[in-house]
């Protein structure tokens, strides 16, 4: 098939999704990485998302929240396309789980959590990834990509309120997790049980 | 404001979700409270501790070529 020169209009798009899309490239690499678990199906779903994007670029209000536009483009491929060969849904009710205490636990050893910084990268990782579904996505949004509460909402279709409180249950799980491997690790001595 | 409605804003107050003057109740209170204080600083580390622990992850060089040949036929 013979490929035809490009028109004004499809270089104008073309240079518009470089500038406000593509730039977020590495944040839904992130966050790809995450939702699914494994990169070989988060290189598909950041590919697909950006296809999906490109395709639909008209309706995308230029100078509005681009990263969020993305973001629940591939959330929602995630849900549709991968969430059941990937990972299972989550069985538990996220927003019973009752939070940990972490900072009650270190009061008299290491106020500051100066143990945490012992941690490596791998690590955290790994402990995002052990969060439920729902903490995992809004841990990430929030803290790893710096999204607001009504940015999260918005992508994750859930109320403002909802997302504070699992952001609180979420952050005071993923501290729980990794003060247990901080305590394994010999890091911290922890309460004596 | 009291140290639970204080306690009860922390993450609001260090994601900037808080209104300038409720920050500024916050602010002060913290100012004269050290137990909050220290929470709040506890906090705020772990928040930037997780930050900076994974965001060294970006999109593989690879994978961003094959995107913009799909995208641009390159």
């Amino acid at each position: 098939m013979a490929t035809q020169a490009p028109t004004p209009a499809d270089s104008s798009r073309r240079s518009a999704f470089e500038k406000e899309a593509l730039v977020h490239l590495d944040a839904l690499y992130r966050v790809g990485l995450r939702l699914t678990g494994n990169a070989a199906d988060a290189d598909d779903l950041v590919q697909e998302t950006m296809l999906k994007a490109y395709r639909s670029w008209d309706q995308y209000q230029p100078g509005t929240n681009a990263k969020g536009w993305l973001l629940t483009i591939l959330r929602n491929s995630f849900i549709n396309e991968y969430r059941r060969r990937t990972r299972h849904p989550e069985t538990v009710d996220v927003d019973t789980i009752e939070p940990f205490a972490v900072f009650q636990d270190i009061q008299e050893e290491d106020p500051q959590g100066a143990f945490f910084d012992k941690i490596v990268d791998d690590e955290v990782l790994r402990a995002i990834d052990g969060l439920p579904e729902a903490f995992r996505e809004t841990v990430v949004l929030s803290d790893v990509e710096g999204m607001s509460y009504q940015e999260i909402g918005k992508i994750l279709g859930i109320p403002v309120g909802t997302v504070k409180s699992r952001l609180f249950r979420a952050r005071q799980m993923l501290q729980g997790k990794l003060y247990d491997y901080a305590v394994g690790n010999g890091y911290i001595k922890g309460r004596k049980p | 404001m009291k140290c639970r409605e204080c306690i009860e804003h922390l993450y609001e107050y260090l994601d900037r979700e808080l209104t300038p003057a409720v920050e500024a109740e916050i602010r002060d209170h913290l100012s004269h409270c050290p137990p909050c204080g220290t929470k709040f600083d506890f906090e705020a580390g772990f928040k930037k501790f997780v930050q900076a622990r994974t965001r060294a992850q970006g999109c593989p060089p690879e994978l961003k070529q094959r995107i913009l040949r799909e995208l641009f036929d390159e």
